[in-house]
């Protein structure tokens, strides 16, 4: 029977690496002066503690309520690698709240972290680039890193990365750049993305697409993607194998052929052939940009000869569309392909 | 447990209630178990409680001998309760997140393709409103050209019918003009003009100043001749006539060159002549000019006249003479 007298030695300690998380409302100011200790051991344990505490979002709220964020960024400078590499995690993990990222950016992580952009230990970046990813998704947030000024450093690491960083600065940048685009064209991020175009992993290619029609939004953008030739290579990515690539690879068409000139120049590829193929993707995203790519083609005179025989196959993807967008993206093509000038 | 309740009910003056402040119990009442079965666990304190005989658990078949710990079974169901407990709401947790990141994802996917679509479309309208404006200005343009070409030339045509006309009214006007300020003239006229109706009329001049003189020097030579006949007369007279009382008309008469005979011969005649003498007297002070040569024939002329007829025949058979 258990009975109420306990024993006088404390319980065995099952997670020496981690900080003891005391009770109740405690838990977090005591994690906090922990992290300001001088010993690095209780440092260290005081981080892997607000790892885990970290997904509560309850806990992410108090914790930027009482100043965690500030001692945080006193680590981010630390000598040790573990302590740098769980700081940034600690923040990727908050950045996931929308409380998380709306406390960073108030207290101006963005640019603390940008201090370790060119730290040795790749953990440390990778975890710093997922902040700045999911940062970015935010309006704010993206605004944020445009206003320090990190596109620049950002595009020229893009070269620098290998493999998965730099998936995530190419998440980044597409976010960013839907915001604003022109410091970025400024340092020569679309020669860049054109080399990535034609790498081998394919979510690499996915998300450089992708940015690309973050890129091509914007009228300069449009010229410069046209000036440097894109858009051959564009054409010859929506035969990919891989979905993603092609989606990406026909949107950012449909944003590239908006102006005359790109018009032209993806008539010229033959960019017709292929967009008429991935009509019956089984995509929906894929389906909607080949539409709309056609559909700015068919602007041209020398698109509409072309795409005047193949009306049939808009009119059967607006019967079978499930969704009002699908529907109406074939409306306006078979408008476009049929109308007067 | 059985202690700790007559342990509260003992301190009735004190009750417990959930407002009363946790307090430290007076008395010292055994806490740690270890106080009490000290002795005895000493030797197996750190032993493994799988192999401990003192527990009790399910599937040992050995026989319950000696002092019995704890039940295995039963006491290890509530910490299993809540140790599995624990750990599958913490997995529930997690996977929930990660269900909700996927969730989200998946929305913003959705969302961004329609955002994307939306964007292309609005960029395709403009750019076509653009291409259209574009055309419609540079229609106008064309046909503002047009419009001013037609203009300008209109205005031309206008300008350059109006000019003839008015040069064509021009030339005859410049023409008759120019006739009118004599600069067109006959040269056989002019040459008539300038050279010879000048000549022609110096000659006529000359002529007439010719017989002018002439009949001046005939005058004078009548007058002489008179002058000369009247003083013979006179000569004769005075042999024949005594003393007259008008010796004053003579004295008047000297002083005169020429026409003193006459003046004697006019004496002579009668008093009623003096007023013709007098008007006799001006004109032939002057014997410049054509008018008083003329005045004087009109006054000779009626002198001769009011004299004697003698006088006036011998005058004019003198003038018949020469």
């Amino acid at each position: 029977m258990a009975q109420a007298p306990i024993s006088t030695h404390l319980p065995p300690d099952t997670k020496p690496t981690k900080a003891s998380i005391a009770y109740g409302h405690r838990a977090l100011p005591k994690l906090n002066e922990e992290l300001r200790s001088e010993d690095l051991t209780t440092r260290q344990k005081a981080l892997m503690a607000l790892c885990d505490l970290m997904h509560d979002p309850e806990y992410v709220y108090q914790a930027i309520d009482i100043g965690c964020l500030e001692s945080l960024k006193a680590l981010l400078k630390d000598i040790n690698d573990l302590v740098r590499i769980k700081a940034t995690e600690v923040l990727y993990i908050m950045a996931i709240h929308t409380m998380g990222r709306d406390g960073l950016l108030k207290h101006d992580i963005i640019r603390a972290l940008s201090f370790l952009l060119n730290d040795a230990n790749p953990i440390c970046r990778e975890n710093l680039h997922k902040v700045y990813k999911l940062l970015a998704l935010l309006p704010s947030g993206a605004q944020g890193i445009l206003n320090s000024g990190l596109i620049p450093s950002l595009v020229w690491k893009l070269q620098k990365e290998q493999g998965a960083i730099q998936e995530l600065i190419l998440d980044t940048l597409a976010s960013c750049l839907r915001v604003d685009a022109t410091e970025a064209l400024g340092s020569r991020v679309v020669p860049f993305l054109k080399q990535q175009l034609l790498s081998g992993s394919h979510s690499i290619r996915a998300k450089a697409a992708c940015t690309l029609m973050a890129v091509s939004i914007p009228w300069q953008g449009k010229k410069q993607v046209w000036q440097y030739g894109v858009i051959p290579i564009l054409v010859q990515l929506l035969k990919d194998d891989v979905d993603e690539v092609q989606a990406n690879a026909a949107g950012a068409l449909m944003f590239a052929t908006v102006t005359t000139e790109g018009k032209y120049a993806a008539l010229e590829a033959e960019a017709i052939s292929p967009l008429l193929d991935l009509l019956c993707s089984p995509t929906n995203k894929v389906r909607l940009n080949a539409t709309k790519a056609l559909t700015m083609l068919a602007e041209a005179p020398e698109g509409r000869r072309a795409l005047q025989s193949h009306v049939h196959t808009f009119r059967a993807l607006e019967k079978e569309a499930s969704e009002a967008t699908m529907r109406r993206v074939a409306q306006i093509a078979i408008r476009v392909i049929e109308g007067k000038p | 447990m059985a202690s700790l309740l007559t342990d509260r009910t003992s301190r009735a003056v004190n009750t417990y209630t959930y407002t009363s402040r946790p307090r430290a119990l007076p008395c010292q009442r055994r806490r740690y178990r270890d106080n009490f079965l000290q002795p005895e666990e000493e030797p197996m304190r750190y032993g493994n409680i799988m192999y401990d005989r003192r527990v009790i658990r399910g599937n040992t078949y050995a026989l319950q001998t000696g002092q019995l710990l704890f039940n295995f079974d039963l006491e290890v169901k509530p910490m299993l309760d809540v140790l599995v407990g624990k750990t599958i709401e913490q997995s529930l947790l997690e996977v929930m997140e990660e269900e909700e990141l996927a969730n989200l994802q998946a929305m913003q996917y959705a969302y961004e393709e329609i955002q994307n679509i939306e964007l292309a479309e609005v960029q395709r309208l403009e750019e076509q409103e653009r291409r259209h404006r574009e055309e419609k200005e540079r229609r106008k343009h064309q046909q503002w050209e047009i419009v001013n070409k037609h203009k300008e030339t209109s205005q031309k045509i206008a300008a350059r019918a109006f000019a003839q006309r008015y040069l064509a009214d021009l030339l005859p006007s410049v023409f008759s003009s120019l006739r009118d300020s004599g600069y067109f003239y006959d040269p056989i006229e002019r040459d008539i003009e300038i050279g010879f109706l000048p000549w022609l009329m110096n000659e006529v001049e000359k002529t007439m100043e010719y017989s002018m003189v002439g009949r001046t020097v005939l005058d004078m030579l009548i007058r002489e001749v008179v002058e000369k006949r009247l003083s013979m007369y006179e000569n004769k007279e005075d042999k024949h006539q005594s003393l007259r009382p008008e010796d004053e008309h003579g004295g008047p008469g000297a002083m005169r060159d020429q026409p003193v005979s006459y003046d004697f011969q006019e004496q002579s005649l009668s008093h009623t002549q003096r007023p013709l003498l007098d008007r006799d007297d001006l004109p032939r002070m002057s014997y410049d000019g054509r008018p008083s040569q003329e005045r004087k024939y009109m006054e000779e002329g009626e002198l001769l006249g009011q004299s004697e007829e003698t006088a006036i025949r011998k005058s004019l058979g003198k003038e018949e003479l020469q």
